[in-house]
């Protein structure tokens, strides 16, 4: 914990008053003979819906006609599935993962925003206009969450998917979207892929339409195993318009358009906390442990190589391959930082950046033919075939406080990153002028 | 890392339902009323962290006990029996939260406050600090009950959640974030008015 986690631990120890009263055991007792009493009469169950709950008054006569009762009332997490295939390992049916889903491409970011009416918001100047930083949304997104394909950005909120007009920065269609765990949306054609469960032996992704977010995909992911517990980055598309999921000792290969799985590749090393695929689409990359990086062959699925980075004693995660190498964050606690691994060897790591403070992150991201790595210390834009960093602005502080950059990403012509200012609780997407040399 | 998903603690516990015979109370388990007697002031305290008042904080309690209580021998041999408990807690408190039609709502607080002689200083602390966590999500609000009050490592809080360590993170993060500005808290961190 940082001093900051430490005063809140303190604090909340020294405020929270005791209890006028314990719990006893002949309360708990009671409240068994009592739920046993109206149970047998009347049992009311949850119904539970992926996106929300619904609830409702029902009987259940045959729970109550063979006399027994709930005792512990929980409902049964029945996943909603839209378009499901409980697809089986196909481990023995491989097919080439270079020949592409017909109807699937990967995100691009050449499509002219298009303008849907005049900006909610005048662009504001924000940062001492760091890079000509302007605000153009105020609304608060997830962290890691930008992204843009199809001539539109796409962002999660707590608990909402939404898309947005580049051109004015207004939300012009949002949805309800779960989303368990950290991991930008990632884009196969016209659908939005989100990682809507993933805990234990259950990970599923939900696809939403890429113009209307209406849900139209549900896909369950085989996991050997149980999933890592310390995942981040574990959903990726590729060249070939596959989906990669990391899913316990294994990498699940999904094809978008038949929601099959394509083949499940076994990580013995595993359980996988994140995965990314090289730009050839010949090359699979997962991290493992503290901090294990494998390379794998997607020809094959024979293991090409590992190294380790033995002075991090965290996971890996956000995985992301450039042409030059794997880049991907490690970090103790709130602090992450980004890292590069020239040819995914770890041995040879560099940092980039700065990392972020108060808990923000700074993963790096790939969009217009730049990585860039953000923070609460620098915005960096970086070269996908060095590592080496082409420009560095400094963030900025207001007052003090952090303002934070990070998941920058290219359409349009326009880069775009999210923002926060922790300080006057500005958030939202900006537009960035970066210099000519980030240009990739 | 900021927020996040929905880790929302439907993992787990959720989906076993324990049935039993009507009429049948169950034995009391060995080594349950020892952890009762042992555990119960801290797991109140959390209750009332989550659901900021006693009334609820009790009824958050005793639904987790009850539930710990069938499978209570199994939880022994597991030796995760408070891990087990804490995460009913934070599943009924987030249910709880989703079915605001139905469920009990909480009385104001101001009675039950001054009902226990606090000078005027606590009662202020105790207001200021359930505003804050009032001004948090339930998740939000749930991390930061298991990582700092009931001194979680971020594993079993995401184990109790039913998320990723990095949606805890997440979750704390921004927690931070806005209990940072909440009124008077600062002051309260920087070790405030003392109970």
């Amino acid at each position: 914990m940082n001093t900051e986690e430490q005063q809140l631990a303190e604090m909340l120890h020294r405020v929270a008053p005791e209890p006028p009263r314990r719990v006893t055991v002949e309360d708990v007792a009671f409240r068994l003979a009592d739920q046993a009493g109206r149970s047998g009469r009347r049992h009311r169950e949850p119904r539970a819906r992926r996106g929300g709950w619904s609830w409702g008054w029902g009987w259940a006569p045959v729970l109550a006609a063979a006399s027994v009762f709930v005792v512990a009332g929980a409902s049964a997490a029945v996943v909603d599935v839209v378009t499901s295939h409980h697809a089986p390992s196909s481990s023995g049916s491989v097919i080439n993962p270079t020949s592409p889903p017909a109807s699937t491409h990967s995100a691009t970011a050449t499509q002219r925003p298009s303008s849907t009416g005049q900006p909610s918001w005048p662009p504001q100047r924000v940062a001492n206009g760091m890079w000509g930083a302007e605000l153009i949304t105020h609304d608060t997104f997830n962290q890691d969450s930008l992204t843009s394909g199809n001539g539109s950005l796409y962002a999660i909120s707590e608990d909402y998917l939404d898309r947005i007009d580049p051109a004015t920065g207004n939300v012009v269609d949002n949805v309800r979207a779960s989303t368990a765990v950290t991991n930008s949306p990632i884009i196969t054609g016209n659908t939005v892929w989100l990682v809507s469960s993933y805990a234990g032996h259950s990970v599923v992704l939900d696809g939403y339409d890429g113009k209307t977010l209406a849900r139209v995909a549900s896909v369950t992911v085989p996991v050997s195993e149980q999933v890592s517990t310390t995942s981040s980055g574990v959903l990726t598309t590729g060249s070939g318009g596959y989906l990669y999921v990391a899913a316990g000792r294994s990498v699940v290969v999904l094809n978008p358009s038949t929601r099959h799985v394509v083949k499940q590749i076994s990580v013995p090393a595993g359980p996988v906390g994140s995965v990314a695929v090289s730009p050839d689409g010949s090359k699979l990359y997962v991290s493992v442990g503290a901090v294990e990086l494998l390379t794998y062959s997607l020809a094959t699925d024979e293991q090409l190589g590992s190294s380790a980075m033995t002075d991090i004693t965290s996971s890996a995660g956000n995985l992301v391959a450039t042409t030059g190498g794997v880049w991907g964050t490690a970090g103790v606690g709130m602090s992450e930082w980004t890292w590069f691994a020239p040819d995914a060897d770890l041995t040879r790591v560099v940092r980039i950046g700065t990392g972020a403070g108060g808990g923000l992150v700074s993963a790096p991201a790939v969009s217009g033919g730049t990585v860039w790595v953000g923070g609460s210390h620098t915005l960096e834009c970086a070269s996908p075939a060095t590592g080496q960093v082409l420009r560095s602005v400094t963030i900025p502080t207001d007052g003090g406080v952090v303002e934070y950059f990070g998941s920058a990403t290219v359409t349009g012509g326009r880069t775009y990153a999210l923002y926060l200012d922790n300080r006057s609780q500005q958030a939202g997407v900006v537009t960035l002028a970066p210099p000519a040399a980030c240009a990739g | 890392m900021i927020v996040l998903s929905r880790c929302d603690g439907l993992e787990g516990v959720d989906g076993t339902v324990e049935v039993l015979p009507v009429g049948d109370r169950p034995s009391e388990p060995d080594g349950f009323r020892d952890f009762v007697e042992a555990r119960s002031n801290a797991l109140l305290r959390s209750g009332w962290l989550l659901t900021g008042d006693w009334p609820s904080a009790e009824d958050l309690v005793q639904t987790a006990l009850a539930a710990a209580w069938p499978r209570w021998d199994s939880l022994i041999r597991q030796d995760a029996p408070e891990l087990y408990v804490r995460k009913i807690m934070v599943n009924t408190y987030l249910r709880w939260r989703r079915r605001r039609w139905n469920g009990e709502v909480a009385t104001g607080r101001l009675p039950e406050l001054q009902a226990y002689g606090d000078v005027f200083a606590q009662v202020d602390a105790r207001q200021a600090l359930i505003a804050a966590l009032d001004r948090l999500p339930p998740r939000q609000r749930a991390v930061v009950v298991l990582r700092y009050f009931a001194d979680q490592t971020e594993s079993q809080t995401a184990a109790a959640m039913g998320c990723s360590v990095g949606t805890v993170k997440a979750h704390a993060s921004k927690a931070l974030a806005r209990l940072r500005n909440a009124p008077g808290l600062a002051e309260l961190m920087a070790g405030g008015v003392a109970s």
